[in-house]
């Protein structure tokens, strides 16, 4: 579902964000991606999603390889996409149902569909009767599940997520993360950066690890189960 | 692709085309007080070409209403009597097939005493000073240059014992038509300006509105919106603003001329026309309110033009 081949992204200063990392996500997988902060997870995600594009290697994204001159593509890449942002990335001026209606609006769905959905989605992420409020009336973490409600909605076939429990307090955290496996369980493919290494152990599965732009390990889920014994 | 296929892609078309729509409605309405003094700067620009407009149409009205400017007034010697009036006049409506019409020194004089006020004062004359008179029509110019006719006949009277002097409206009348050629010119000069004006206010408003919605855009493609689905709003928008600044041009103007009719009438009254000033009409303000929208819409997407290269090349909006 996503590859990278001997991926490098340098920037325009001349620092690396990623050197030559490679590894493959098969569709239905669920991984998680660690690594200190600066370690180019950020980055990574970013090249998923096309807002980025690698200097020297390349990636794929459900068969279609990402570079330059597919720009033009990256709006049929994204709807395939659901990203939740550390930062959220709503719209203050919108109304939370608004927000989380946003790409199935883009998709050109029905009102009565899209009223389901983003019910649906909302009730997924225990914000239902909600819908009304503004974005900024909200606590951070309800914040953060308005972001997850709007990056679900669409169903997509991917779910990226980057630090997604950073404003959860443990509880919320285990209940987002079980909310992963279970669209994971449902076929989405799941790859999550997060430096929660006691949850990320908890859920055992596949981790990848960076290390100053390096991709330094690629533990599988068995390997993590036989460590933890 | 499939036959349903392409009637659920056309559905999701319009509901997006709807949902744009909509949101740049609701964009206009947020900003009230902005948009108004944007409507405000877009009604002035496009009212003075219009004002302009109707006025030339106007006066180019009065020229092909009156066929009887080409008349010649011909004053004939003092002392002439009445025989040699009427002979000359025979004359020329048998040669020269044009209409005569003889106005005899008293007549004259009553039609000056009516029109002048001075009627006291003309009193204080022994015996009738004015001359003879006869109003030469050339024969019907339909089709025809009246110019020529008028030229011959002048040329015919001016050769005429009789005759002390020729007095040609015509010349007057190739003057305004030159006049009107020029104002004519003047309008359309005007227009291109003034379109050029509407489409850089309009592609200004819809450029700051674009960099005011940044992060709004950011979003949208963040989530997999396309340049359409990004630029159609504010299109839209430009669309409104030309089309409220039309409608309100064409407030002004009516107001404008329901302030000049009377007078302007009273005036076109003291030069013997009964004239009733013309408006646009039903064509003109539509022409006018779609070259409003069109001219929007153009400012519009000149704008959102740049930003969405950006977009397409970077994937993202960096800076505005």
């Amino acid at each position: 579902m996503i590859t990278f081949e001997h991926v490098t992204k340098r920037f325009q200063s001349g620092s690396y964000a990623l050197r030559d990392v490679s590894f493959q996500l098969n569709a239905g997988e669920m991984v998680f991606l660690t690594g200190h902060s600066g370690a180019g997870k950020s980055t990574l995600l970013r090249l998923i999603l096309m807002l980025e594009t690698a200097t020297r290697g390349q990636v794929q994204v459900n068969g279609r390889s990402l570079g330059k001159t597919s720009m033009r593509y990256a709006p049929q890449v994204r709807r395939q996409i659901g990203m939740i942002f550390q930062d959220h990335k709503l719209l203050s001026d919108k109304t939370v149902f608004d927000n989380v209606a946003l790409p199935l609006m883009i998709a050109g769905m029905r009102y009565v569909e899209i009223r389901k959905k983003v019910r649906a989605a909302l009730d997924k992420v225990g914000l239902l009767g909600k819908e009304k409020s503004w974005p900024l009336m909200l606590s951070g973490g309800e914040q953060q599940r308005v972001g997850i409600a709007r990056a679900i909605v669409g169903m997509p076939p991917i779910l990226l997520a980057d630090e997604p429990t950073g404003n959860l307090d443990p509880d919320l955290s285990r209940e987002l993360f079980g909310l992963f496996r279970q669209l994971n369980a449902q076929g989405v493919t799941v790859l999550i950066a997060s430096h929660d290494l006691a949850l990320i152990r908890s859920m055992g599965c596949r981790v990848l690890v960076l290390s100053k732009g390096s991709l330094v390990d690629d533990i599988s889920a068995a390997e993590l189960a036989g460590s933890a014994a | 692709m499939s036959a349903a296929g392409l009637r659920r892609k056309s559905r999701a078309w319009t509901r997006r085309q709807l949902y744009s729509f909509f949101s740049s409605l609701g964009t206009l309405l947020n900003h009230r007080v902005g948009t108004l003094m944007t409507v405000l700067v877009l009604g002035i620009a496009m009212a003075l070409p219009l004002g302009l407009y109707v006025t030339v149409k106007n006066l180019r009205a009065i020229d092909l209403q009156q066929n009887d400017w080409g008349t010649i007034t011909v004053f004939l010697r003092s002392g002439m009597q009445q025989q040699e009036a009427a002979a000359l006049a025979d004359l020329i409506n048998r040669d020269l097939r044009a209409t005569v019409v003889t106005v005899s020194p008293v007549e004259g004089m009553e039609q000056f005493r009516a029109a002048s006020g001075f009627g006291r004062a003309l009193e204080m004359f022994d015996e009738n000073p004015l001359p003879w008179v006869l109003l030469v029509t050339p024969a019907s110019t339909e089709g025809g240059d009246l110019g020529a006719a008028v030229t011959e006949l002048d040329g015919w009277l001016q050769q005429r014992d009789e005759v002390e002097l020729v007095q040609v409206d015509f010349k007057w009348l190739q003057r305004l038509a030159g006049l009107l050629e020029l104002g004519q010119a003047f309008v359309l000069l005007l227009t291109v300006l003034f379109s050029l004006a509407v489409i850089v206010v309009v592609s200004n408003t819809i450029r700051l509105d674009v960099a005011s919605r940044a992060e709004e855009i950011q979003v949208l493609s963040l989530v997999g919106a396309g340049n359409g689905f990004i630029r159609q709003p504010f299109l839209y928008s430009g669309f409104w603003y030309g089309l409220l600044g039309a409608l309100l041009s064409l407030l002004l103007f009516n107001l404008c001329l329901y302030y000049l009719r009377q007078p302007l009438e009273r005036l076109l009254d003291a030069y013997g026309n009964t004239f009733v000033v013309q408006n646009l009409g039903m064509e003109g303000v539509l022409a006018i309110l779609a070259a409003g929208g069109l001219l929007g819409l153009l400012g519009a997407w000149a704008a959102v033009h740049r930003y969405l290269r950006q977009l397409r090349e970077h994937g993202t909006l960096g800076k505005l």
